[in-house]
């Protein structure tokens, strides 16, 4: 993969403004898998003035739970892959406004709320294959830490170490442009004349 | 009269929920690869090539095919010359909670309000079972399929009136067509898609749920009729084009499983269930001598 595709997290808005949609990449660094509970968490936090756990400035973050285990007091990921991106769509204005966040990766893809706080604040979306948990584990280098355990572990956010971590997708750039607005509007075009209706 | 007591069934639930988390069944990763060979969009070619690898290397490394077990549901049809000792429930519970300690299921299972994780699957209610009497049959199915939530999250449920349903059920194939573009990429695609009409609105559900869930995916439909719905449904949703992923391309719906059964003459339910391209059913059949034969075994 060329070098104009390979990113490094915590990630800079020059990385970013260069992404167009459609564009395949992977990324090397620091990640954090935060789903419905940490969003939530967060934004408690962020209500409540009270400091955060991480530093989100530059950061990448995983709609992720992954299968954990324990080896001699350390973590471990069995497989990790992304979840469904839009039920943290409420968040994403924060995420990126408050809290610095530059990149989001899951699947499925995110609405009109995210794609004004891409534009916005220059931040990416990026699909993550779905499903594809043993493959993307194999980019993992190590588990950093882990916070907010008590969510239980799919909701906990897990620190982790990637590394060529790809293919990922640009499906929401900084341009406004999405691939999943594309496809649905031809998609919703087409009804009418595969029904045959006038 | 032989018995199926609970060691037995056990055992059984150990197997088959174990195999149906480490790989996809293969009828579907026959669909799988006929529409990875057939794809015209680079990038969604890319993807059905990932998800092939993916679930192959889950299988030879023994690993959950993806990091989220979905939920569980039993499909479980009693037949043939035997007497059932066990509660099926209960066992099946005992089995994905033994997974769990051993890494093959995430632990999702929480208190639907409150959200709390016990951290072993353990939970109210949980597997759900679905029990069908078969007194004719000559042996006793039980079916294990774990199903993800973003297809959960795309789901539909409508009761349409007869007008809505219109000349050869058309309001039926727009809803479908419309729910499908509505779900976009969320269900992870290539789907599973699962049409229940008729009956109630919870009749029609269970129906869609279990239409994606115990039938081979590559199967034609015995009723003529709804076989082909299927068969015109199946490329109508592939030609909207959203694509493996949702990222746009030829590959869609593996596959369209209808079921129906009569309703009431002033409604007419539908719901439209989906299933991600990770078809996480494995089964076992118990015939009337104890033998034990495996359903979608992939070697």
């Amino acid at each position: 993969m060329s070098k104009k595709n390979s990113l490094i997290s915590p990630l800079k808005n020059e990385d970013i403004a260069r992404l167009r949609i459609g564009d395949v990449v992977n990324l090397t660094g620091i990640i954090y898998t935060a789903r419905d509970m940490a969003h939530i968490r967060i934004m408690e936090h962020l209500r409540e003035g009270k400091q955060l756990v991480e530093n989100f400035r530059g950061a990448a973050i995983f709609h992720a739970g992954p299968v954990v285990r324990k080896k001699n007091e350390e973590w471990e990921i069995v497989v990790i892959g992304p979840t469904t991106s839009m039920r943290m769509e409420p968040f994403s204005e924060n995420l990126l406004g408050r809290i610095g966040v530059k990149a989001i990766i899951g699947k499925g893809g995110m609405g009109k709320k995210t794609q004004r706080a891409l534009t916005k604040y220059c931040g990416v979306y990026l699909l993550s294959p779905p499903g594809c948990a043993v493959v993307q584990s194999k980019s993992v280098q190590r588990v950093l830490r882990v916070n907010w355990l008590d969510l239980g572990v799919p909701e906990a956010i897990w620190v982790l170490e990637v590394k060529d971590w790809g293919p990922l997708i640009v499906a929401m750039d900084s341009h406004g442009n999405s691939i999943f607005k594309e496809v649905s509007e031809k998609a919703l075009a087409r009804i009418p004349k595969i029904l045959d209706i006038k | 009269m032989k018995k199926i007591d609970e060691k037995i069934l056990l055992e059984t639930a150990l197997e088959v929920v174990k195999n149906s988390c480490t790989g996809i069944a293969p009828d579907a990763m026959e669909l799988l690869k006929r529409a990875h060979l057939k794809e015209k969009n680079k990038a969604a070619k890319k993807l059905l090539e990932t998800m092939i690898i993916n679930a192959e290397l889950a299988d030879n490394m023994n690993k959950p095919v993806c990091q989220s077990p979905g939920y569980p549901v039993v499909y479980a049809k009693l037949g043939g010359d035997l007497k059932l000792e066990a509660n099926i429930q209960k066992v099946f519970q005992k089995a994905i909670i033994e997974l769990t300690k051993k890494n093959y299921i995430r632990p999702s299972m929480v208190h639907p309000i409150t959200r709390r994780n016990p951290g072993d699957n353990s939970g109210v209610g949980v597997p759900d079972v679905e029990v069908e009497l078969a007194p004719d049959s000559e042996h006793t199915d039980f079916i294990i399929s774990f199903k993800g939530c973003g297809a959960e999250l795309a789901n539909v449920q409508r009761v349409l009136t007869p007008a809505q349903v219109g000349k050869e059920g058309i309001g039926i194939k727009k809803l479908v067509l419309e729910s499908v573009v509505k779900a976009g990429g969320i269900p992870c695609p290539p789907v599973a898609v699962g049409i229940g009409i008729g009956g109630q609105i919870h009749y029609a559900s269970r129906l869609s749920r279990k239409a994606v869930s115990v039938r081979e995916w590559t199967d034609t439909n015995p009723d003529q009729e709804l076989a082909m719905l299927e068969q015109e449904l199946l490329p109508a949703i592939n030609s909207l084009g959203i694509g493996p992923a949702g990222i746009g391309g030829d590959t869609t719906a593996l596959t369209v499983k209808v079921e129906m059964v009569s309703t009431h003459t002033a409604i007419c339910p539908v719901a439209i269930n989906f299933h991600c391209w990770t078809a996480r059913r494995s089964g076992a059949r118990i015939y009337s001598d104890g033998s034990v034969k495996h359903l979608f075994k992939r070697k």
